[in-house]
């Protein structure tokens, strides 16, 4: 086996520094390593986006990253969006707008839109679809995933 | 008459945001990925890349010398244990792990165990299988062929012929075709695909040797099933056994079936002592576990003159892949599919169903289609705009003529089907004026005039769901009855568990709003569970939109079971007798004295500390529901779209969706499940197939090929309701989550194929890619 | 799943020189990098393994050419070859027919067509990738072929140079390839295509014995 790597990680404000094999995935060193199982796996071809987590503020699918790669960045998953226990206005949307069933998208999707809304605070409809076209959801038809967040849009303004 | 209660009840009818939501949005859900137990080991599968072959020698030597890997199971390894073969969910058996040879591209033929995942992966690759290919059959209407190789040496019978079924009058049907002065007749294919819920199959098998039990954390939509048969089959105690459902993501009846990764796990368990998770990958969901559909369908409908239809033939062929893993009830190899004569009211029909094998993934299961119900569905919406182009007639003017009207109900349609209820056109009504219908036959006019192509389908489905009765339905024997048991506590709080399992359809709200409605005691004060079979009552599961129908119902009596207790304690509080009290959502007071009143939530405390003499303390019920029929949800669907000329892509322009459901627990609810069924439906017209080239290799075993709708793809959809509510449930609800499935495809097509009429168009297949119409479009000299 | 793909290419030497190095299979075998001939089965048989590196995973092969068809008067060559992955992940077989010419120009043209059918995960990615890869795979054996050709030209007579041109072949190296098929389906379509060409030089050779036994 190849030898291992030390990585340094900021992971929703907090450090973390650890040896990993190179060829670890970055969502399993989330998942499995710090164990935030928020972040999910939902293909093999990174079509999905089940996994996208934000990696400097950028949001990556994280099934297509090795983790070495993120040493030295900043990570936020859906465990780092609310702040003090407070949820952030993405989650509250979601619930309010009934933007998630089964809920298994949620997260990649919730910082998706997180990402969106840093480069584009008021979004088009077209501009929200668009912004979230990177992840597949099998239960709501994206109608109510879109009003959530126009409904964050709106309270972050 | 369901009583009205107030917004903080949340009983029928109120849109009580979800109280799953709080978990899943700060991505704290556990799914069966997210269980990791101490030891825990894993598992991953060695598949075989032919699609018919005989195997001639395995070798995990190289395999099991890495370091970190504890076995490598086989099919060889577990006949010495009687498990190489399981018996199906109808009337059939599958190789768990490869045995004598392999009959589908991706069958699990080895199964490594390692300490992660990765070493396991590793040495699935080490694994050495020799196979000598055999002559592959992927045509089913090949399948009975007298030089079609023989798939199945396991079965007595050597052909590749699984079932024949057939109902109706096949010489009264006949009859009236020889008379009859109009004839319409169709061929359609309803293309293999797949449900593709997000999150895959998997589970975390752990027996522990110390207690000899095991414990499965599994992706089931059917966790008490799953306990019976795996004690049946594995020959476990079934009180030893305990099957968790935790969160699921996503379901749509691929995860109903047990799959041999589930059964490879729990063997290695109880090999090592030690949890062992497996958790399929995409590729492995898509190409081996329960596809759906791959139904080859010809109906012909005859008719009079002025568009009365009169009998209905249909003549289908099935393909099942390389093993009958059909999850429906035991006495319907073709599920509920006879349902095809739809909303219409023929005087006779005849179906019939031939099942076969191929060298392809085995199945099929219920996607989202109450057993076959999507492919019925399909086939009548199609076959009735078939007939409307021959007669000349607008599509819906030939339906209005043929719905069966209100007053025929409860009908008896000619294929058995006791209809218990149905209004269908006023859902056509709605629908008509909520698009704008007969503007739109103008514009479309008009369009036609300047070579614009502009097409409007309809599709007015009936489905049938809910199953079902014990006298006609069982899985592998076990009657589709349904459970609830509630308990009040003292301060007035309640916990229900049922034996259904919610895959995202929001149970733990509506299944609290349906005893909030019973028994007034708010929704936030309810708290669902579902899915851990030691704990829940036993039940046949979620799929076939069958909670509401069965479980809703056991709900509903559980809680009226628990009302009748209340009444006896109100009486004894309020020192009156029981007759003189009146019920209102939360309370009881005596007739004409309003004043006079306890609460539920008095009434509860007082089960616990102030109950007369003779009567049993507590406050708590149980009801199995065994439903005297099935339920008939309805609707009326319209797709307006463009097609452009230069591309041939389809654009969805406008999408009405009108559904009677019956009385609704949660209206926001409902909307959502509409949104989504109709997308998978948009999928499935447009762009997506699970196919096989002729050397059975899968074509469309990623998610590059087998494509889902994005945002962008997604049109924004319209409903609308009706309320028909069904007479025999306890409150007149009838189920909904696959309507927008079943309803949705025949729509889209409908839509495609009047958009291209007028050049001779009379049928497309799906999936409908932009090349194929953009290919019609050039044959016929009109493409840009 | 069936892919037909046509190859011509053409060598700057006269007919007496290619048929001089394709008369010895080994010297046509080691213009393909990590591929021998393990058995002469008959005069018409011929077993062969090819080892394949993608990235750090090597990959073998083993694979069977036998030639079905041999006309002298068309100069046409039929050949079925066979190939499996030794561990069980998937195979290939192709016919193909090849024509060895004389060009106005005094060179020399190879033409061949085949049908190949593949078998597996690379058949699930799907010909789009077969095709592409295997016109750069089939660049490379050209270059060699050429190459040697020129070698043996230059160093005819010489024992020594004649042996240093025959070193044996590395595995070869994976070809960039802008997708995101699994590194497996790569290896794959590397094996058809050397499958393919070690059929088409081991015809060509065996095309060039049979032609000088007609010579007079």
């Amino acid at each position: 086996m190849a030898t291992k790597k030390r990585v340094r990680v900021k992971v929703n404000g907090s450090d973390h520094e650890t040896e990993i094999e190179p060829r670890l995935l970055l969502v399993h060193f989330i998942r499995e390593v710090l164990t935030l199982t928020g972040t999910h796996v939902g293909c093999d071809t990174t079509n999905c986006g089940a996994c996208t987590v934000l990696l400097d503020g950028r949001a990556v699918k994280s099934c297509t990253i090795f983790a070495v790669q993120a040493d030295g960045c900043e990570i936020r998953t859906i465990e780092g969006v609310a702040t003090n226990g407070k949820l952030h206005p993405l989650q509250e949307g979601f619930k309010e707008e009934h933007g998630l069933q089964c809920g298994f998208c949620t997260p990649g999707m919730i910082m998706s839109a997180c990402a969106l809304l840093e480069k584009n605070p008021h979004p088009s409809e077209q501009d929200i679809r668009w912004g979230i076209s990177g992840n597949m959801c099998r239960c709501t038809g994206y109608q109510n995933i879109v009003k959530a967040v126009q409904y964050a849009a709106n309270k972050m303004a | 008459m369901l009583q009205k209660t107030s917004p903080e009840i949340g009983g029928m009818g109120h849109s009580v945001k979800r109280k799953e939501d709080l978990r899943f949005i700060q991505g704290k859900g556990t799914y069966v990925d997210d269980v990791s137990l101490p030891g825990m080991v894993y598992g991953h599968m060695v598949r075989s890349p032919y699609a018919h072959a005989r195997i001639t020698g395995i070798r995990s030597e190289e395999a099991k010398k890495l370091p970190g890997v504890l076995a490598v199971i086989t099919g060889q390894d577990l006949e010495k244990a009687g498990l190489a073969w399981m018996p199906t969910l109808f009337h059939d058996k599958q190789m768990v792990l490869a045995t004598g040879k392999v009959l589908f591209q991706s069958q699990e033929v080895a199964f490594v165990v390692a300490e992660d995942r990765y070493t396991a992966a590793d040495a699935a690759e080490l694994v050495e299988v020799d196979y000598d290919d055999l002559p592959v059959l992927v045509d089913p209407h090949r399948a009975l062929d007298a030089d079609a190789p023989i798939l199945r040496e396991d079965r007595a019978e050597k052909s590749n012929h699984i079932f024949h079924w057939e109902v109706g009058d096949r010489a009264a049907t006949e009859g009236v075709f020889q008379t009859a002065p109009v004839k319409a007749e169709l061929n359609a294919f309803f293309p293999r695909c797949h449900p593709a819920p997000l999150e895959t199959c998997g589970c975390v098998a752990d027996y522990n040797p110390a207690t000899t039990k095991l414990t499965v954390w599994e992706t089931s939509q059917a966790p008490h099933a799953h306990r019976t048969l795996f004690a049946l089959v594995a020959g476990l105690q079934e009180q030893n056994i305990r099957i968790i459902a935790p969160d699921i993501g996503g379901g749509f009846g691929n995860k109903v079936p047990i799959y041999p990764g589930y059964v490879c796990a729990v063997v290695a368990s109880l090999q090592l002592g030690r949890p062992v998770k497996w958790i399929e990958s995409r590729s492995e969901n898509l190409q081996s576990t329960g596809f759906a559909r791959d139904y080859h369908m010809k109906a012909e409908i005859a008719a009079d003159q002025d568009g009365k239809v009169k009998a209905l033939r249909v003549k289908t062929l099935a393909d099942h892949g390389a093993f009958n893993a059909a999850a429906q009830p035991s006495k319907f190899p073709a599920g509920l599919f006879s349902i095809c004569t739809g909303s219409y009211d023929f005087s006779e029909a005849f179906c019939e169903v031939d099942g076969v094998y191929t060298n392809k993934a085995p199945g099929g299961i219920a996607y989202r289609c109450s057993f076959r119900v999507t492919e019925a569905a399909y086939l009548i919406e199609r076959a009735m705009d078939v007939l409307a182009r021959e007669l000349k007639m607008d599509p819906v003017e030939l339906r209005l003529k043929n719905f069966v009207p209100p007053e025929k109900f409860p009908y008896l349609c000619p294929l058995g089907w006791n209809y218990d209820s149905g209004n269908y056109k006023a859902a056509m009504d709605v629908a008509l004026e909520k698009i704008g219908y007969y503007e739109l036959r103008k514009e479309q006019e008009e369009k036609r005039g300047k070579g614009e192509l502009m097409g409007i389908g309809v599709s007015s489905f009936t489905e049938v769901v809910g199953a079902g009765p014990s006298h006609t339905f069982d899985i592998c024997g076990i009657k589709m009855f349904d459970s609830c048991e509630i308990r009040v506590h003292p301060t007035g709080k309640a916990i229900a568990r049922m034996g259904v399992k919610s895959q995202g359809q929001g149970h733990e709200t509506t299944f609290a709003q349906i005893v909030a409605q019973e028994l007034g005691i708010p929704v936030a004060d309810i708290s669902v569970e579902e899915g851990d079979t030691d704990t829940a009552p036993y039940g046949l599961g979620t799929y076939a939109s069958r909670s509401t129908p069965t479980a809703g119902a056991a709900t509903a009596m559980a809680a009226r079971k628990i009302r009748d207790k209340a009444r006896k304690l109100a009486a004894h509080l309020l020192e009156a007798s029981e007759e003189d009290l009146e019920w209102e959502p939360g309370k009881f007071f005596v007739k004409g004295a309003p004043s006079k009143s306890k609460s539920i939530q008095e009434i509860a405390f007082a089960a616990y500390t102030n109950f007369p003499a003779g009567l049993e303390p507590g406050l708590e019920a149980v009801h199995y529901y065994d439903p005297p029929n099935l339920t008939f949800p309805f609707g009326t669907y319209i797709c307006v779209l463009d097609i452009d000329k230069g591309t041939g892509e389809p654009k969805v322009r406008r999408f009405v969706a009108v559904d009677d459901c019956g009385n609704i627990i949660n209206p926001m609810i409902v909307e959502g499940q509409i949104h989504g069924g109709l997308t998978e439906g948009l999928a499935i017209a447009f762009m997506q197939e699970i196919a096989y080239d002729e050397s059975g290799n899968v074509q469309g075993g990623t998610f590059m090929d087998y494509l889902v709708p994005t945002a962008v793809e997604t049109p924004t959809w319209e409903t609308g309701k009706t309320c028909t509510p069904s007479p025999h449930h306890p409150f007149g609800a009838k189920g909904v989550g696959e309507s927008p499935n079943v309803g949705s495809p025949a729509a889209f097509v409908n839509a495609v194929v009047d958009a291209l009429s007028h050049l001779g168009v009379k049928h497309i297949d799906m999936p409908i890619s932009p090349w194929k119409i953009w290919k019609i479009l050039k044959e016929k000299g009109i493409a840009e | 799943m069936a892919i037909k793909i046509e190859k011509t290419f053409q060598v700057q030497e006269p007919l007496e020189s290619v048929w001089a190095v394709i008369s010895d299979p080994r010297k046509v075998a080691n213009c393909l990098p990590g591929a021998q001939i393990t058995e002469t089965v008959d005069d018409r048989t011929f077993k062969g393994v090819i080892k394949v590196q993608v990235g750090p995973s090597v990959t073998d092969y083993k694979g069977q050419v036998h030639v079905e068809r041999l006309d002298n008067e068309q100069h046409e060559i039929e050949l079925i070859g066979k190939g499996q992955d030794i561990r069980g992940k998937g195979s290939a077989s192709m016919k193909m027919t090849g024509k060895v010419r004389s060009l106005p120009d005094g060179n020399t043209e190879v033409a061949s067509i085949a049908e190949v059918n593949v078998v597996g995960l690379l058949a699930q990615m799907g010909g789009r990738m077969i095709q592409e890869v295997s016109n750069q795979m089939f660049a490379q054996f050209t270059a060699n072929f050429t190459a040697r050709l020129q070698q043996e030209r230059t160093s005819s007579g010489d024992p020594a140079a004649s042996r240093a041109g025959a070193e044996d072949a590395k595995p070869i190296q994976a070809v960039p390839v802008l997708l995101t098929a699994a590194r497996e389906s790569v290896a794959w379509t590397f094996h058809i295509v050397l499958v393919l060409v070690l059929a088409v030089a081991i015809g060509v050779s065996i095309r060039r014995i049979f032609k000088c036994s007609d010579q007079p």
